[in-house]
């Protein structure tokens, strides 16, 4: 099982402790990955679409030229690329004029073949589900888990689940917890948006989604909450000190990466997986993970 | 079948105190929810209000929510949500209630609708006709097929945080005019469109497109309204200044320069606004994982991607 890894710019960027938690966990589950490094920012959503899906073409070429499916650790990168290349893979004349205008240059062409899914797709569609939990050391019991999966990964369905198997994806965060051992915490905010994309526009709203999710996993009882999206960390936990100020309550909920949570679950303690990174103090987690040991 | 409605009520007026009344109602198992309604209203409780018009899930008028999710209670079978219990009903989310189910339009929709400026304004032409052609009217006639049901806005993330957002039903409206090839008022509109409350204010998480049931797709209009907006330059300071570092960034170096975003986005000079982002890199600081401004390698390649990046921004014009 071999991948050409997407690794984007927020897991060596503002959440460093990403990108080294997937590379392990990937390790020990066995899942080989050669790391794409000569490729662009996909737009994330802020670049229009008449620039990204060039930059996007080249990344797809490039992995193509591999022979190699596509994986990525981050939501926001999942969503925009699984879009742009179902631009590319659906309208060939569109792919050809791309390819012509932009890569041609380059001696690269994208002939529209390349699958891309994020590594939460890959523990389900890939790796299965009997293998996973056969390299599951340390069963996360007592554990009280909120699922965050932001917008990208579900939305549009028609494009991100296309098919009936695949319809499961919008619950593959939900299952992943029990069946990493912990307890399932449901919240009715998990597939809103967590409010990253508009810190700039509208600070305070921004900062109100964020107060809402987590607090409301916090008041179910959660003791974290997971996310397979580092730009949905970003905001839920970078900025969790300032929702809090916002709305005049503490929250004090920590939120952990999905490579994080499967990588606790594989015997991994709580500093191989970065956890004293995170701007929430996750100490609370970490003991309790330890005590598991 | 034996079927009970469990409803939101509440009289006119600032004070008045939401209460719940439950009926008990047989009903045919073909019918709909708007038909319990009506026979409650006629047989049991005439002071129950609620909206009805069309009876055929066209006119969005009964827009409702029912059980968990949103729904026209005219096309809703009592057999399907009221199978396990209850039929729950209350008004939509974050909108304010006249009476009972009965929830304010104007405020809801038609106001933001006005604020758009919903109507073409064309040059001028001597023969007093503009001619163009039917591919060019294709895309804007999906748009034309709205029917404001308002489920679009009532599946919005971000107008329970801000009701004064103008929501993805008005600005689906402006794209209409703005993508309009007659109109003459592109750029104005863009400007009204950029200012706080609307096209910046979306979060893009593609709910109001899976909400839409026409296939309207409201979030990719907004999309290509920002897109628009992009190549024509951004009115809107806060998200210019964000948009055109995350773009030098990336057209430099291949990828996103994250500390340099954050001190660009408040602006350089921009003391007060800097010194708000202090706390937060204090703190990534203290967990070794600030990422330092403008101290961003280079990608391998990044050459090429800048290359790609003028080249799109030259073929654009």
């Amino acid at each position: 099982m071999k991948y050409a890894l997407y690794a984007g710019c927020v897991s060596k960027g503002g959440c460093p402790e990403l990108y080294p938690a997937a590379t392990k966990v990937a390790d020990r589950l066995g899942i080989e990955l050669e790391e794409l490094t000569d490729v662009g920012c996909n737009g994330a959503g802020v670049l229009p679409q008449y620039i990204s899906d060039p930059i996007n073409a080249r990344t797809f070429a490039k992995a193509e030229k591999l022979g190699l499916p596509m994986m990525t650790i981050c939501s926001t990168c999942q969503g925009v690329m699984t879009q742009a290349n179902h631009r590319l893979k659906g309208h060939p004349a569109y792919r050809e004029e791309i390819n012509r205008e932009y890569l041609a240059e380059e001696g690269l062409e994208y002939q529209g073949t390349l699958e891309i899914k994020h590594l939460l797709w890959v523990l389900f569609e890939d790796l299965g589900i009997e293998e996973l939990k056969s390299k599951i050391q340390r069963p996360l019991t007592g554990l009280k888990i909120s699922p965050f999966y932001g917008c990208y990964l579900r939305r549009p369905p028609e494009i991100m689940m296309p098919t009936p198997e695949t319809k499961q994806r919008s619950t593959y965060l939900d299952q992943l917890i029990g069946i990493l051992g912990a307890e399932f915490t449901d919240i009715a905010g998990k597939g809103k948006c967590c409010g990253f994309p508009i810190l700039q526009a509208s600070e305070e709203n921004s900062l109100a989604m964020a107060a809402r999710h987590t607090g409301e996993a916090k008041g179910k009882g959660a003791d974290a909450m997971v996310t397979p999206c580092p730009l949905c960390h970003l905001n839920l936990d970078g900025n969790q000190h300032r929702a809090e100020a916002q709305v005049g309550a503490k929250i004090g909920l920590p939120i952990l990466h999905l490579p994080q949570f499967v990588g606790l679950a594989l015997g991994f303690d709580a500093a191989e997986m970065n956890l004293q990174r995170h701007i929430v103090p996750t100490g609370p987690v970490a003991a309790k993970v330890e005590m598991l040991s | 079948m034996q079927v009970t409605f469990d409803v939101y009520r509440k009289d006119s007026g600032p004070d008045a105190q939401p209460w719940r009344s439950t009926y008990d109602v047989d009903l045919p198992e073909h019918a709909t929810v708007t038909d319990g309604l009506l026979k409650i209203r006629d047989e049991i409780d005439g002071t129950l209000s609620f909206r009805a018009s069309c009876l055929r899930g066209y006119c969005g008028e009964c827009l409702t929510k029912i059980g968990r999710g949103n729904r026209f209670a005219c096309t809703a079978r009592v057999a399907a949500v009221g199978a396990s219990g209850p039929i729950v009903l209350n008004p939509v989310r974050v909108v304010p209630v006249i009476k009972d189910l009965v929830f304010d339009w104007d405020a809801f929709m038609w106001n933001k609708i006005k604020a758009v400026k919903p109507w073409l304004e064309a040059e001028d032409v001597d023969d007093g006709e503009t001619v163009i052609s039917d591919a060019a009217m294709k895309d804007l006639r999906k748009t034309m097929s709205c029917y404001y049901c308002g489920l679009c806005d009532e599946g919005c993330t971000a107008l329970p945080e801000d009701f004064h957002f103008l929501g993805p039903a008005a600005l689906t409206k402006a794209y209409r005019f703005v993508f309009d090839p007659r109109d003459t008022q592109t750029s104005e509109r863009l400007k009204i469109l950029e200012r706080p409350k609307g096209i910046w204010d979306c979060v893009h998480c593609f709910e109001a497109s899976e909400h839409c049931p026409r296939g309207i797709e409201p979030t990719e209009r907004i999309i290509a309204m920002r897109d628009l907006a992009f190549k024509t330059g951004i009115t809107n300071d806060r998200v210019a200044r964000h948009h055109m570092s995350f773009a030098a960034s990336v057209k430099e170096s291949g990828w996103v320069d994250e500390g340099r975003l954050a001190v660009e986005s408040e602006g350089l000079t921009n003391i007060p606004g800097l010194i708000k982002l202090l706390p937060t890199a204090m703190k990534a600081v203290a967990r070794g994982k600030a990422p330092i401004p403008y101290l961003h390698p280079k990608r391998p390649g990044a050459d090429r991607i800048k290359r790609i990046f003028e080249k799109g921004e030259q073929n654009a014009k």
